[in-house]
């Protein structure tokens, strides 16, 4: 029993130390690599890399673009993913067999396929280097839509049958009696959509053009290509503020991030 | 109520046409083109010349075996190190969830920011080389050596992935038939006996599984390379998708691009249906 506490403290180690090093020479002083063993308490600490970042560097712009994307992105996620997925359980209509297996097909094939149409359409349509162009990807993503559809279909159909003989109207059982039942699953949709949406890098690279457009971890990446002599400090500084929400989402919803992966989102 | 729940579909499905299917499809037609948007005149046809150019590209089949180089590479210890894991978290009477939760989060991770942190590892005056320092060895050039430049991308995959497939292997655990479980023991089964004849067929979907989500992961391989080696050096990290990149983004082969993404679809496609026959499943 203390040996296999023994292992898993080391490989527990081994997973975050990378990320308390990111932490730690974000908080030091100066760009110097590496922070000396000697240098892990007493090296000084300062937020000066965190006040650079607010400045100069347009990684706050950065991080805006990225929250106003995923602020957007995940709300709507989150309804249309509601509203098909419950089409999906209750309705009975032609192709309802089909689309479903064209979503699932879409959930595990390289997302890397449809990039170069995207980005002619968008060119076409005067969508690159725009907010809209930004959100738009993710709100095709069919992962919601299918774990929703699973989740009502396991939902008892019975509230949503009184209210109908109640005279409730279609639209007013699914925003009154539907939408709040439907909260536990929600929540794994919203934060499985906001882990994708907020860690989303390919399609951001090649949806924007100018700088002010870019999102948190576009802008990190090009930053560390940008000059001959990385900044440390202001990079993984930067790559902190990256983490921030993807820990406190992860401290909250750890149980519906588990839940979402073993149902296959996002990979 | 039918005809509202049929409407509720609407919103998703348009986005999903048009953003989803739609591209799809382009791709593929896109791929029978030569195609490039500076020059939208010359846009013309030329059938399955985009995928003859691909099959005879030195590029091409370099791409391809770095990434089987990658697969082999990392698939073993991977899968190893998981099950390990996972096997020592359902092990535990108290505290799993606290190991769990640390061993996990790096699986939640922006991979810019994974690779971030291992470029100031590998870095020429990086912790790693600061470590050898102090132990009086020479430093070591770990993205700029094309040798090590692979290897060191493999370890931070791995050390990236151990988590994600512990926890889908630790969710197979969960279910094991407790009774039969119970029996072994009693007839003085020895642990590893146990854990050979009960719990490995019990989990060997997920295993499956698991080997055929590192593949087609392996395939897919962008971030990495562009934030740690860009392709170099000398081509050693080349890999498909970033092939792919490349020539879409600073050549706009276009017509081309789509080529390479429906042979890489084409590739995965194959590896699901492998699979698929041999059972692979989540949990």
């Amino acid at each position: 029993m203390s040996r296999a506490l023994v292992l898993l403290t080391a490989v527990a180690l081994l997973s975050i130390a990378p990320l308390l090093y990111m932490a730690r020479v974000s908080l030091g002083v100066g760009n110097a690599l590496p922070i000396a063993p000697s240098d892990w308490w007493s090296g000084g600490f300062t937020l000066d890399h965190y006040r650079a970042l607010g400045q100069g560097s347009g990684m706050g712009r950065f991080a805006l673009n990225s929250l106003l994307v995923t602020g957007v992105a995940v709300p709507l996620q989150i309804l249309l993913s509601a509203a098909a997925g419950h089409a999906f359980a209750r309705a009975r209509f032609q192709g309802n067999g089909v689309t479903l297996a064209l979503a699932t097909a879409f959930l595990i094939l390289p997302r890397q396929v449809t990039l170069v149409p995207l980005y002619l359409l968008f060119a076409r349509l005067g969508l690159l280097d725009t907010y809209p162009g930004l959100i738009l990807p993710h709100l095709a993503d069919p992962f919601g839509v299918l774990f929703m559809a699973h989740y009502y279909q396991t939902m008892s159909p019975e509230p949503e049958e009184a209210a109908r003989t109640d005279g409730l109207s279609p639209r007013a059982i699914f925003w009154r009696i539907v939408l709040p039942l439907s909260g536990p699953g929600l929540a794994v949709v919203g934060v499985n959509g906001f882990l994708t949406t907020w860690n989303a890098f390919l399609h951001p690279l090649v949806l924007t053009t100018s700088e002010s457009m870019r999102t948190l971890p576009v802008g990190l990446a090009l930053f560390a290509q940008s000059e001959h002599s990385v900044d440390w400090g202001a990079l993984l500084a930067g790559s902190t503020v990256a983490t921030v929400p993807v820990l406190l989402a992860f401290l909250i919803f750890q149980r519906q991030i588990v839940e979402g992966l073993l149902q296959g989102s996002g990979r | 109520m039918k005809v509202q729940s049929i409407a509720g579909l609407l919103p998703w499905s348009f986005f999903f046409a048009v953003f989803g299917l739609l591209p799809l499809l382009a791709a593929l037609a896109l791929s029978f083109y030569d195609m490039n948007p500076l020059r939208p005149d010359l846009t013309h046809w030329i059938g399955a010349g985009n995928y003859t150019r691909a099959v005879q590209s030195p590029a091409f089949w370099h791409a391809l075996r770095t990434t089987a180089i990658f697969v082999v590479g990392t698939l073993p210890m991977t899968l190893t190190l998981a099950y390990l894991v996972a096997a020592l978290l359902g092990r535990l009477r108290r505290g799993e969830a606290l190991f769990r939760a640390a061993i996990f989060f790096p699986a939640t991770l922006s991979m810019v920011v994974i690779a971030l942190v291992f470029k100031s590892l590998y870095a020429e005056q990086g912790l790693l080389n600061g470590w050898l320092e102090a132990a009086g060895l020479p430093p070591v050039h770990w993205l700029q050596d094309p040798r090590l430049a692979l290897p060191s991308i493999m370890l931070m995959d791995v050390w990236s992935s151990v988590g994600y497939y512990a926890i889908l292997i630790l969710a197979a655990r969960k279910t094991l038939p407790i009774e039969q479980l119970e029996a072994a023991r009693l007839e003085g089964m020895r642990a590893r006996e146990i854990e050979r004849r009960i719990v490995l067929p019990h989990v060997r979907p997920v295993i499956l599984f698991v080997i055929l989500l590192n593949t087609i992961r392996s395939f897919q391989i962008f971030i990495e390379v562009f934030v740690l080696t860009r392709g170099g050096p000398l081509e050693s990290t080349l890999t498909l998708v970033y092939h792919l990149y490349e020539r879409a983004f600073y050549h706009f082969e276009m017509g081309y691009a789509c080529a390479l993404a429906y042979i890489l679809l084409f590739i995965v496609g194959l590896i699901l249906f492998a699979q698929r026959r041999l059972g692979a499943r989540p949990a």
